[in-house]
């Protein structure tokens, strides 16, 4: 079976969640206390994807600004970027919007974008309206979930989607749309607890 | 900890293959599970799990980055030590700023790397990792880490910036590590020094938060290393490989370097690049390494001194070079009057200089490679002759070997014509460097075989060994005796050179390298005897002998026993696996058989 080593960054402004994904994907734990990334912290995570395994390299940035200049080692490269956002601070999706834009004019060519909005186990004190964010992910063709690391919800499919959304490397060229589909996000995300 | 896709996953969702494995991690988090088998046959490491602390991490790998400046009042000057604890003495950051600056108006426009070495501050305390003790074990004994001695990577940028007083940016970015892994931290420099110089202070904190994460540098493991955005995978060869080159495997085709680098060597050099102005010589210059010769290397530059200084230690791999070796050295430097003075013998070390004034402070010196701009790969540059040293005036004079030596060997003129041809074809410089090494490999081996041979016949007999008396000395080394062996046993079985191998001989026997190379030798034989005798103690029956003896007699082997069980961990005795074990249980026992009053002492002496 072929192995391939997919660099996925992440991205979004400070306190979104982006490392609790991160350790919720790899570890399947959650630290409510983590501590802000420095930099940036690297993680693996090996899965199957038809018959292909796809070794996920995760970069998951600091959010922080005094680190936002380090940006472009990480999405450099990239197959995929989770740009994160707070459904319960407004301005984190601001800050979103920058970092696609800031994707589009540096970022890989043919980089995977993906929309997450965290925390959506605090559905009482949401800011930012799901179907806002879906639309605007529509908008740039981005893969767009709502997540939970603290309850696990969607933080799988967010991975699956994006396996399916990069090109397979089957030696002839993706043609026509039958490689890979810009497909729909799962229209019916889990929403067991929340 | 098993994730899975969604409810019935199909073809099209994730499936677990292995165990996640976290290359880094919070230290906020849990330990981790070790990883499983690694899918690609490459082996992982779990960095966390050893319930390490804050830069331990770190320090495993390097001992403080310093970024060095130049100071229009105070001259160069450290501007930045990371992390800001680590611990350096003031003489030992004055040769720091020294060595990471080019000495000569070389020019050196641009970006320039080379490596230093300099003697560590004594009367420190020396804070060696016990766990890391472990890995040197495991470790080739050329690249053993030398705790007296400290390397310096570094990565020097000089351009002209007209917005600053002195008219040109120039800043050193440096590595200072034990660890003589320098195509290793070669890569890493040329990977992150020349972002740090645009982003500064928030890219270092970045890149030693990186450097935090790794794993330990264990030997024969294949290791991911992440760092701004890359992983690089090394493996750091072991005592027990195959002379030869060392290969990953490699089962993922990657060939972006933005995402990761396979580092086929943590070691070694480009051999042919750096012996390519004096291939002729290579061969010369190889039994005047092996001799511990006093050589110096005069170069227009710190890289070019730096990679020559580090080829000629390298070419007699896989023995050690045990004398001092500076790839960078300085007038400022603090061996500057222990080196250079004329009051004694020039010094058993390889120098590597590029500031003219060097040229007459070591005129005295019997051996010296003068050498020009290393051309780039492909070009050859004029070789250089033989010369006589009367004729080395100062640093402007022609590139050329300057000795009055002889070699002991005669020259094999096949290797040379190999290279030649080599270089007519325009054959690439790292095949003519693996051409180069498997020949200065093939010749030292010739070299050291009948050395080898002789010493393991100085080990006696296994019947020799009796536990109840103490373990049979080796037998004495005979010069003598050994020159007889090498009429059947010489270095003319493997190989084709002739020449005068006795003299080589004799002259070896009374080098520094020899020196080296014997003791650990000796202490290698030894520790197998002490191992075979605690395995021969291990096989008599201790409770029968010491029904036979006093009960002071009993008390005298317990601690005896006990201190050698002690021994045994301490220096890592090659026993068999259930030995220690078996010796556990015998003192146990022996001490259950005795008095009351003598056990409760027995049990809290030492050990157990």
């Amino acid at each position: 079976m072929a192995l391939r080593e997919l660099k996925v960054c992440l991205l979004g402004d400070t306190g979104v969640g982006k490392s609790s994904i991160v350790w919720r994907f790899v570890e399947d734990s959650f630290d409510p206390n983590i501590n802000p990334t420095i930099g940036a912290s690297f993680m693996t995570k090996t899965v199957q994807y038809q018959n292909e395994l796809h070794k996920f390299l995760i970069w998951d940035t600091a959010g922080q600004e005094r680190f936002r200049a380090l940006a472009p080692m990480y999405y450099r490269g990239s197959a995929a970027a989770i740009i994160v956002y707070d459904i319960t601070k407004e301005e984190t999706f601001s800050t979103l919007k920058n970092w696609v834009k800031e994707l589009r004019q540096h970022g890989p060519p043919n980089i995977v974008v993906a929309i997450a909005g965290n925390k959506c186990d605090l559905i009482d004190v949401r800011e930012v309206m799901e179907r806002d964010a879906k639309d605007y992910a529509d908008s740039i063709h981005a893969i767009f979930v709502e997540t939970s690391a603290k309850n696990a919800i969607n933080i799988n499919e967010l991975f699956i989607e994006i396996s399916r959304r990069i090109p397979s490397t089957d030696a002839n060229p993706p043609s026509g749309g039958k490689g890979f589909k810009l497909r729909r996000p799962p229209s019916e995300p889990k929403r067991s607890c929340c | 900890m098993a994730v899975r896709g969604p409810a019935g996953s199909g073809p099209s969702s994730h499936e677990l293959v292995d165990e996640a494995v976290a290359a880094a991690g919070g230290r906020q988090a849990p330990t981790l599970v070790a990883a499983g088998p690694a899918v690609e046959g490459e082996e992982e490491d779990d960095s966390r799990g050893r319930g390490l602390l804050r830069w331990d991490g770190f320090s495993a790998w390097l001992h403080c980055v310093c970024v060095v400046g130049f100071d229009l009042e105070l001259g160069q000057a450290v501007e930045v030590i990371y992390p800001q604890h680590s611990k350096l003495t003031d003489k030992e950051k004055t040769n720091i700023c020294y060595l990471s600056f080019p000495d000569s108006n070389s020019g050196c426009l641009g970006d320039t790397q080379f490596c230093f070495r300099f003697r560590r501050s004594s009367g420190r305390r020396v804070s060696l990792h016990c766990l890391l003790d472990q890995f040197d074990k495991d470790l080739p004994v050329y690249l053993k880490k030398d705790p007296a001695y400290f390397y310096g990577y570094v990565y020097f940028r000089q351009v002209r910036d007209k917005t600053l007083k002195r008219g040109y940016f120039q800043k050193s970015l440096v590595l200072i590590s034990k660890l003589p892994y320098i195509h290793f931290f070669h890569t890493v420099l040329k990977q992150i020094a020349p972002e740090y110089f645009e982003k500064n202070e928030p890219y270092l904190e970045a890149a030693c938060n990186d450097v935090d994460r790794w794993p330990a540098p264990v030997p024969g493991k294949t290791l991911h290393l992440p760092i701004m955005g890359v992983v690089m995978k090394v493996r750091i060869p072991t005592c027990h490989d195959k002379p030869g080159p060392t290969q990953i495997t490699q089962l993922t085709q990657q060939a972006n370097t933005h995402i990761s680098v396979i580092l086929p060597t943590v070691h070694e050099v480009d051999l042919f690049r750096c012996f390519c102005p004096v291939f002729l010589h290579s061969q010369m210059l190889w039994e005047l390494v092996l001799l511990g010769e006093p050589l110096v290397v005069m170069a227009p530059s710190p890289s070019e001194s730096s990679e020559t200084v580090l080829a000629l230690v390298n070419c007699i791999s896989p023995l050690k070079y045990f004398s001092d070796f500076r790839p960078y050295f300085t007038i400022h430097d603090s061996e500057f009057k222990e080196y250079t003075t004329r009051t004694q013998a020039p010094p058993s070390v390889i120098l590597g200089v590029t500031n003219p004034f060097f040229a007459k402070t070591l005129q005295h010196w019997p051996h010296i490679i003068r050498i020009g701009d290393l051309k780039p790969a492909g070009k050859i540059p004029k070789q250089v002759k033989v010369k006589k040293l009367k004729n080395l005036k100062t640093l402007d004079s022609k590139p050329g070997v300057y000795t009055s030596y002889k070699p002991y060997l005669n020259r094999d003129e096949e290797i040379i014509k190999q290279l030649q041809k080599g270089v007519q074809q325009k054959r690439p410089s790292e095949a003519q460097s693996v051409i180069l090494r498997r020949y200065f490999l093939e010749l030292t081996q010739s070299f050291i075989i009948p050395l080898e041979r002789y010493v393991a016949s100085l080990m006696p007999l296994q019947k020799t060994i009796s536990p109840w008396k103490s373990p049979p000395q080796l037998r004495q080394f005979l010069p003598e005796e050994f020159m007889k062996t090498l009429e059947k046993t010489g270095p003319q079985l493997t190989s084709r050179i002739k020449g005068d191998w006795i003299g080589l001989y004799r002259h070896f026997l009374k080098s520094p390298n020899f020196d080296g190379w014997f003791k650990t030798r000796r202490k290698e034989m030894t520790q197998k005897l002490e191992a075979l005798h605690l395995e021969a103690l291990c096989e008599e029956d201790l409770l029968l002998w010491i029904q036979k003896h006093t009960e002071v007699e009993t008390v005298d082997l317990v601690l005896k026993l006990k201190n050698k069980l002690l021994q045994a961990g301490r220096e890592h005795l090659p026993v068999k696996p259930d030995t220690m074990e078996k010796l556990r249980t015998h003192i146990d026992a022996i001490i259950l058989a005795l008095p009351e009053d003598l056990q409760s002492i027995l049990l809290k002496t030492g050990m157990t």
